[in-house]
């Protein structure tokens, strides 16, 4: 899968799981808890919904460094996507 | 029942039905429920092999499971002292929590163990029976609050006496056991009433944990039950919800309490073991004073306990905080209160600089402040809450962007809790509103 790809794919669950987003460009560079208002709740169901879709699993430990959606890019394709 | 011991506690209950279920947990994808004796004897056996280390503080990195339940009771039971640590704070604060409390020896997943490289230390000068809890979102200075097992029973006790629970009840247990709140309200609670514990699978399972366990209580910081109640995972057989270790917006409590279900709301501090005063009655902000505390209000607004059971015997190698905050038996909090006229305790605001935040955790200013000058040097800066936000004011005289500020802290940022994470940085034009003595003011920011 390319980065794009998983770029596009990524930024449809989120938007899902958070429809006040749908509107919102949606940038590699995005904070996922702020430029996003993201709470930490939503985060979690994310990272969810974002592992069951590309089949991996993230350690929980990582979560907290998951700072901006390129972040989140990168630990999806570090384990597996 | 009041208990002194964790062990005394199982041993009572396995005594009167030893059939019934203490926990239930996961295993290989369906339930499995453990009855009070078999847990009795999971801690008996576990605690004969830990006696060998006696005197020697075990540090418990937790992760809620059925295995360190009983890795928790058979240490304490064995002799050792234990710290319960956040399984999932990042590596820097687990290693300086390790130090911080002398660890003799670790329990935890093998792998982050080799990870963090661990080295005991020498003899620990925590006492038998102790349980160590650190303070939340102290995650670079360690703190370690010193409770032991009877201020933590006392504590359990408190909450059954307010709100018991039967036997028959199944107290569903999501919130991490590191936290007093957790480990209290979450565990210890639903044991001492000899009711049925439900071990959550983890931040995994938030959404669908009620449904596969079906509880009929639940402890929830305010940012869990919001998530619960605004998705509709309340499960039907749900009767009762405590809340606490954050500030809760009363339109959560109605729409939980709008379901039919009981909602409490409590109030108390890693210091005092848990919960002093918990609402009884239709308005969740007036709370009953639990049994064993006392409270009464200083002159400036601060609450202050006397609560000789519950409250903590200090601050582990650290007199001079203890000497702040306990004197002569009296624990001041740092939160502002008033009494009703019907000795009902209300929360009006902290005098600490601290944010408390609805998932719990907390954030000393003053301290994270002095952790982002070191990344800002020569910047002019200082937190403020905006709409349950963090904002960094800066006044930065090297003309730097926001953009440029915010990209400098994303260390500090990775290394804490989400909700704690800074939204955003303000710039300011001038310098910071500050008083004679230096201390900015935050209402003008």
């Amino acid at each position: 899968m390319t980065r794009q790809e998983l770029y596009e794919r990524t930024v449809k669950i989120i938007r899902d799981c958070v429809p006040e987003l749908a509107d919102m460009e949606i940038t590699e560079d995005s904070v996922v808890n702020t430029d996003m208002g993201m709470d930490s709740m939503n985060f979690i169901l994310v990272i969810c919904k974002l592992e069951a879709e590309f089949g991996v699993k993230i350690p929980n430990r990582l979560w907290k460094k998951l700072s901006t959606l390129g972040d989140v890019l990168d630990a999806l394709q570090k384990y597996g996507a | 029942m009041r208990f002194a011991s964790f062990f005394g506690m199982l041993e009572h209950w396995t005594g009167v039905s030893p059939d019934a279920p203490a926990l239930i947990h996961e295993e290989n994808g369906e339930k499995r429920t453990v009855s009070y004796a078999q847990l009795l004897a999971a801690v008996r056996d576990r605690a004969e092999v830990l006696k060998s280390c006696a005197g020697r503080c075990e540090a418990i990195l937790a992760d809620g499971s059925y295995d360190c339940v009983v890795e928790v009771f058979a240490a304490v039971d064995a002799g050792l002292p234990v710290a319960l640590l956040d399984a999932n704070a990042p590596d820097e604060a687990l290693t300086e929590q390790l130090n911080a409390c002398d660890a003799g020896l670790v329990w935890g997943d093998e792998d982050l163990c080799e990870e963090l490289g661990f080295a005991a230390t020498g003899r620990t000068e925590a006492q038998l029976g102790d349980v160590l809890f650190f303070t939340s979102g102290t995650t670079h200075r360690a703190k370690a609050v010193v409770l032991t097992e009877q201020s933590l029973c006392s504590s359990a006790y408190n909450g059954g006496a307010l709100l018991p629970l039967a036997p028959s009840d199944t107290l569903m247990c999501m919130l991490p056991l590191s936290h007093v709140f957790g480990f209290v309200c979450g565990l210890l609670w639903g044991l001492s009433c000899g009711a049925c514990v439900a071990l959550g699978r983890g931040a995994r399972h938030y959404a669908d944990d009620l449904a596969f366990f079906e509880p009929t209580a639940l402890s929830a910081v305010p940012l869990l039950l919001g998530f619960l109640v605004q998705r509709d995972l309340l499960n039907p057989s749900l009767k009762l919800i405590l809340v606490g270790a954050g500030d809760c917006p009363p339109l959560l409590l109605a729409l939980a309490a709008a379901k039919g279900i009981r909602v409490s709301f409590g109030y108390g501090l890693t210091e005092t073991s848990s919960g002093v005063a918990l609402s009884l009655e239709d308005d969740p902000y007036a709370m009953t004073v639990c049994p064993d505390d006392q409270i009464r209000i200083a002159e400036d607004g601060e609450i202050v306990l006397y609560a000789p059971t519950c409250v903590m015997k200090g601050y582990y190698k650290n007199s001079a905080a203890t000497a702040e905050v306990l004197k002569d038996g009296w624990l001041y909090t740092g939160d502002l209160g008033l009494l009703d006229g019907k000795g009902k305790l209300h929360i009006t605001g902290r005098k600490k600089d601290m944010l408390v935040f609805s998932d719990g955790t907390k954030l000393f200013l003053p301290e994270a402040e002095a952790q982002l000058s070191a990344l800002l040097p020569g910047v002019d800066l200082a937190l403020a809450q905006e709409k349950e936000k963090v904002v960094l004011h800066v006044y930065a005289q090297n003309g730097a962007t926001e953009a440029e500020i915010m990209n400098t802290i994303k260390p500090w940022q990775q290394a804490h809790d989400r909700s704690q994470q800074i939204a955003r940085a303000a710039l300011h034009e001038s310098p910071l509103p500050r008083t004679a003595t230096g201390k900015v003011k935050r209402w003008k920011l």
